[in-house]
């Protein structure tokens, strides 16, 4: 990390906080009201929330006016997600100045899902940069006031940039290596992919050794059997265990909405409980908590580490 | 055809710092036909490598021997697995196609694994001739033609717009970004308006189908054509060369 700090989240980081952070979606809508909701019942939970940026492809509400509503509507801090899947570099470089015109103080840049995967497969997908010359750009943006091309920028936009770590990685030595990459060229702090099992962590932590960069390992928990499932089927690099998958494919049974949502939450706290006890003892700085809509399973999770 | 160019030989030296034994490798294909890979540009690649201290073998793939179909590279391949075995690195003057097909090869087929090393740069699929090319065609996987008078924009068009032109055509009918080259809409208006189909160009054409490019693509001809089936001399020709090619069937 640089020796400026520009947002609470990277403040907390260097602190040495414990800190947690949310996830937030807009979706195929004309407005992002819903996420303002989920974002407001965050406040004082979490020190800030990812918004995501068209997230396993679908084209939905731009990351950047969503994360603008939600932090000025809510004071929630937001992570802004920037995927270079549909973007040039010019339209990268313009969103990231716009970031810092719009107050937003941290950046997650992604390479992105393919389009292909998505809602709108024709489109053409960009990747013009990728996630390590994206965070390259950020910070060559923040700290030097120059774009790619050498050019100038006038008063540059302070804010953080942080890249992605995937534990999960099928072949975890070049996913370490990558991740190594993103860090060499100045990314701030690290958000994983969702991990489920301790020893994957483990795994990830012992390949990586040390490093100097903050990491949050991101969580899961899912507010239905078909969110959960959705994750095992379609997020690359992603096994929700069978059993946590099964007891969860059991609410579904259940009638009363009280006693179901009950019954969710007690499986999600009864499985993440052991997790978030092993995290502890980990290198991790805190938890991205994944939560999307589905708030109120938050603070049982935070009291197993606090 | 894949025209081409030869990379810098500040970079060539570059990628072979420290790599004393050198196989320069041809291609008798698109290579040969734009002088990157041919008997002569191996040679003379040699030279130029030897100059520099280096220790050369030449590998030569005769004309219609291209690198990238490896059933007949793979003929030279096999014939010289002692050199590529005691070399430190390979050079090989073909398009990217070629530089990959026979790295794949030799690392999974002969168990060499050697580093194989790009002399050219590809410049596109191209047309015309005998001096002049121009790329026409993007291998996009769904070709447009049908709608746009037989000439492409995605590859013609600066921008490749599906339904321009866009507002910078000069008065010339020249591109705003190369006063060089023409304008593909203006020639796809003409060209309609000479064919009577001028009621197709005010037709909105949709935005392209990239799925159909989506990379990389693969495919498989159920009947290949085989050494046996370009010639009987080329065919007695790889015949009296030596062990052929370990193929997949």
């Amino acid at each position: 990390m640089g020796d400026e700090v520009y947002s609470q989240m990277v403040k907390e980081l260097k602190d040495g906080k414990y800190v947690f952070t949310g996830e937030l979606e807009p979706e195929k809508a004309g407005d992002v009201n819903e996420p303002i909701e989920m974002a407001r019942e965050l406040v004082g939970l979490v020190t800030a929330c990812n918004v995501t940026d068209n997230p396993q492809s679908m084209a939905y509400v731009s990351s950047l006016a969503a994360s603008y509503q939600i932090q000025k509507e809510t004071g929630m801090e937001c992570v802004y997600q920037l995927r270079c899947a549909d973007r040039n570099r010019m339209a990268l470089l313009s969103d990231v100045l716009g970031a810092g015109v719009l107050g937003l103080k941290n950046i997650l840049a992604l390479a992105g899902d393919h389009v292909s995967l998505g809602d709108t497969p024709d489109a053409k997908p960009v990747f013009d940069l990728d996630s390590t010359t994206l965070i390259a750009m950020i910070r060559k943006v923040v700290d030097e006031g120059k774009d790619l091309g050498g050019n100038e920028i006038h008063n540059p936009p302070k804010l953080h940039v942080g890249g992605a770590a995937a534990p999960g990685a099928a072949y975890l030595q070049a996913e370490v290596a990558k991740v190594k990459r993103k860090i060499n060229v100045g990314a701030e702090y690290l958000q994983t992919q969702v991990v489920y099992y301790t020893d994957v962590l483990d795994k990830f932590f012992n390949e990586l050794g040390k490093v100097d960069v903050p990491i949050l390992v991101g969580i899961f928990p899912a507010r239905t059997f078909g969110q959960a499932d959705f994750f095992d089927k379609n997020v690359a690099g992603v096994d929700v265990p069978p059993a946590y998958l099964e007891n969860m494919k059991a609410t579904k049974a259940i009638k009363d909405k009280e006693k179901k949502k009950e019954e969710v939450d007690r499986v999600n706290i009864e499985f993440f409980t052991g997790f978030l006890e092993h995290l502890k003892g980990t290198p991790a700085a805190g938890c991205h908590m994944m939560a999307v809509g589905y708030p109120r399973i938050i603070a049982p999770l935070k009291k197993v580490i606090e | 055809m894949i025209a081409q160019e030869q990379k810098p030989m500040e970079e060539i030296l570059g990628y072979l710092e420290g790599k004393q034994k050198v196989v320069v490798m041809g291609c008798g294909g698109c290579a040969t036909f734009y002088h990157t890979g041919d008997k002569k540009a191996v040679g003379e690649m040699a030279e130029k490598l030897r100059k520099e201290g280096k220790d050369v073998f030449k590998i030569v793939l005769p004309f219609s021997f291209q690198a990238c179909d490896i059933e007949k590279s793979g003929v030279w391949l096999e014939k010289n697995r002692e050199e590529l075995e005691n070399r430190d690195a390979v050079l090989l003057m073909s398009c990217g196609d070629g530089v990959q097909v026979v790295t794949e090869y030799t690392d999974e087929k002969m168990s060499i694994t050697k580093p194989i090393i790009p002399a050219n740069d590809a410049l596109g699929l191209v047309g015309g001739g005998p001096k002049k090319f121009k790329e026409t065609c993007l291998s996009c996987g769904m070709c447009e033609l049908g709608k746009t008078a037989g000439i492409c924009p995605l590859t013609s068009c600066g921008k490749g717009l599906m339904n321009g032109p866009c507002g910078g055509v000069r008065v010339d009918d020249k591109c705003e970004i190369d006063e060089e080259k023409d304008c593909a809409w203006v020639k796809i208006y003409k060209r309609m308006e000479k064919l009577g189909e001028l009621d197709k160009f005010i037709e909105m054409r949709d935005p392209h189908e990239w799925s159909k490019a989506k990379r990389p693509r693969l495919f498989e001809i159920e009947e290949p054509v085989g050494m046996d089936m370009i010639g009987a001399g080329l065919g007695m020709l790889t015949y009296k060369l030596g062990p052929k090619p370990k193929l997949e069937e």
